[in-house]
């Protein structure tokens, strides 16, 4: 029998196997495939700033990168997406592209770049799994690489602050989950009644941003109100990954009183966002050189 | 642009007809222009021409730095600039012209992933070869870009631009991946593209979308632009259906229009398609 094959990754918290989002997807494909993966935490050890995570070790050779691990795990006839028709595994593709363009961004600011989250929930959650002296410079180092990712994809030349980069990355983010919650409709799983690497990718995405306390989430709460991605992301959670069921319990009294507060929740935000606009809108054309102010 | 930007311009956008005078802006198209900027401008063109709006295309040394955010090709419209072909989509949604409005909403959610699939992996690929591939930088890309400046500007903005592209390619992980392994990518997108396309002879079967024009743009200028080796095109060329899907938008909407404008777009070609 050969040796099992060793992940290592970031630890669980708040129900999830895995905080990270590269991790959770190899972790969710690694169930859904049926590979057997020992998963090692780099918690509290050196790795946290030597490796990069996810890292898949077998046999001496080291995969890292979660397509780049899950092309490794098919090769080992480890495969999901078996019963995709060739449509779908190009379906696939583009979604990932769409996740990875539209979405991820803005996950990473809502995690690593808002001043809210970043101080009172990534960065302690960060410091406390890494050993001394290193719980100085990981957060900070994970954080500077996330600004200057967003900064680099998305910030042109008009928006050199990251204010107005944040603004066109949640909304691209809000699109893109609406765009995923229309493609799942009322399936189980994208496509039918199996997951797939898909499934994998979009759960890695959006589990940490249903299942983390954030202090301040707007993407959360746009997420929340999108029912048919949360009950994916639970369905895979307690079928996959065998989280408590008394959680599951306490959830589902308050999702009765949801639709009506989402409901009111969605008109009162698209109400304030309205003013807002005409708010700007009206700045704008005050200050526009076009509108000859009549004071001197 | 911010929200409360774009929400002003679409109501400008939206008071005025398409003027006769639209002119879209690139740069120079016999010494300049580069790979992945002739493939998004031929995306435009084809987008417009699939709505049936005329636009002049102007080309101008500093196109890059009149455009408002920094990418080509950008159009003059009335008293409007716009940039980039996401925002250009938008805006002549504006003005009530549409390729897309029949979709429903899993099949935008689908050509919305599609056109990503694109910008992710054809343009980025079109980019680290031509910027971060040392033997085509130093041949091809850093004298093109450079070519309507004198020395020592040329040198500088060349060298410029080369750092800034690859400090974007290490920022989403490519700097680490190897010519081949890009080569792959693009194979693996092609193949999805092939097996999205399928028989049919448009995306989303009868009527060309957005999705038409950019695939069309990208493909197209791979295969009709020398490069220092032609392992690209050929990558390109192994999916018949993707050819001929190529050939059927060039018949359709650049054969009957001005011969000089097609071939000047082809220009430091090897012709017209193979």
């Amino acid at each position: 029998m050969a040796e099992p094959m060793e992940l290592l990754c970031w630890g669980g918290d708040w129900d999830l196997p895995s905080v990270h989002t590269d991790s959770l997807i190899v972790l969710a494909y690694a169930k859904f495939s049926g590979a057997k993966l020992a998963v090692k935490s780099i918690d509290w050890t050196w790795r946290t700033i030597t490796a990069s995570v996810p890292q898949l070790h077998y046999e001496a050779s080291t995969v890292t990168e979660p397509t780049q691990i899950l092309n490794f795990l098919r090769k080992q006839r480890f495969n999901a997406d078996y019963e995709l028709t060739a449509k779908q595994g190009a379906d696939t593709m583009a979604y990932i592209a769409l996740l990875e363009e539209k979405l991820r961004p803005a996950l990473l600011h809502t995690f690593w770049v808002d001043a809210d989250n970043y101080a009172n929930l990534t960065r302690p959650w960060f410091t406390s799994h890494s050993p001394f002296p290193l719980n100085f410079f990981v957060p900070g180092r994970q954080a500077s690489l996330a600004l200057s990712r967003i900064l680099l994809t998305k910030a042109e030349s008009p928006l050199l602050n990251i204010t107005e980069v944040e603004g066109k990355i949640y909304s691209e983010a809000k699109e893109c989950l609406n765009l995923l919650s229309h493609r799942l409709g009322n399936f189980h799983f994208f496509f039918g009644d199996t997951p797939t690497s898909l499934d994998a990718f979009v759960f890695g995405h959006i589990a940490p941003l249903i299942k983390a306390p954030l202090p301040s989430g707007q993407l959360q709460k746009h997420l929340n109100q999108l029912d048919n991605l949360c009950q994916f992301c639970n369905t895979i959670l307690k079928n996959y990954f065998n989280a408590s069921a008394e959680k599951r319990t306490d959830c589902s009294p308050t999702a009765i009183h949801d639709p009506v507060d989402a409901n009111l929740q969605k008109l009162t935000q698209l109400v304030n966002k309205e003013s807002n606009l005409i708010e700007k809108m009206d700045d704008n054309l005050r200050s526009s050189p076009q509108h000859r102010p009549h004071r001197h | 642009m911010s929200l409360a930007a774009e929400a002003f311009v679409s109501q400008i956008a939206a008071a005025e007809p398409w003027p006769e005078n639209a002119t879209l802006y690139q740069p120079l198209k016999e010494d300049q222009i580069l790979l992945s900027d002739s493939a998004s401008s031929l995306a435009v063109q084809t987008f417009l021409r699939m709505c049936g709006l005329p636009v002049l295309v102007s080309c101008r040394a500093n196109a890059e730095y009149m455009s408002p955010s920094g990418k080509v090709p950008f159009i003059h419209v009335g008293n409007q600039v716009v940039s980039e072909l996401g925002l250009i989509v938008q805006f002549t949604k504006a003005k009530g012209h549409s390729l897309s409005d029949w979709l429903d909403d899993v099949q935008r959610a689908e050509m919305k992933a599609y056109m990503e699939l694109v910008n992710n992996m054809l343009l980025t690929a079109e980019l680290y070869i031509q910027w971060c591939d040392d033997y085509t930088a130093t041949e091809i890309s850093r004298p093109r870009y450079s070519s309507p400046y004198s020395w020592p500007l040329n040198h500088i903005l060349a060298y410029q631009k080369q750092w800034e592209v690859q400090r974007k390619m290490t920022a989403i992980g490519w700097s680490g991946k190897s010519l081949e392994q890009v080569y792959e990518d693009v194979s693996q997108c092609c193949q999805a593209l092939s097996q999205r396309l399928g028989t049919q002879p448009y995306f989303f079967n009868k009527q060309p979308t957005e999705l038409d024009a950019l695939v069309f743009g990208h493909l197209f200028t791979i295969l009709t632009t020398q490069l220092t080796n032609d392992e690209l095109a050929e990558k390109v060329k192994s999916y018949t259906n993707l050819l001929s899907f190529c050939h059927r938008i060039e018949q359709a909407y650049f054969k009957e229009h001005d011969r000089e404008s097609q071939s000047g777009s082809l220009h430091h070609s090897k012709g017209s398609l193979p």
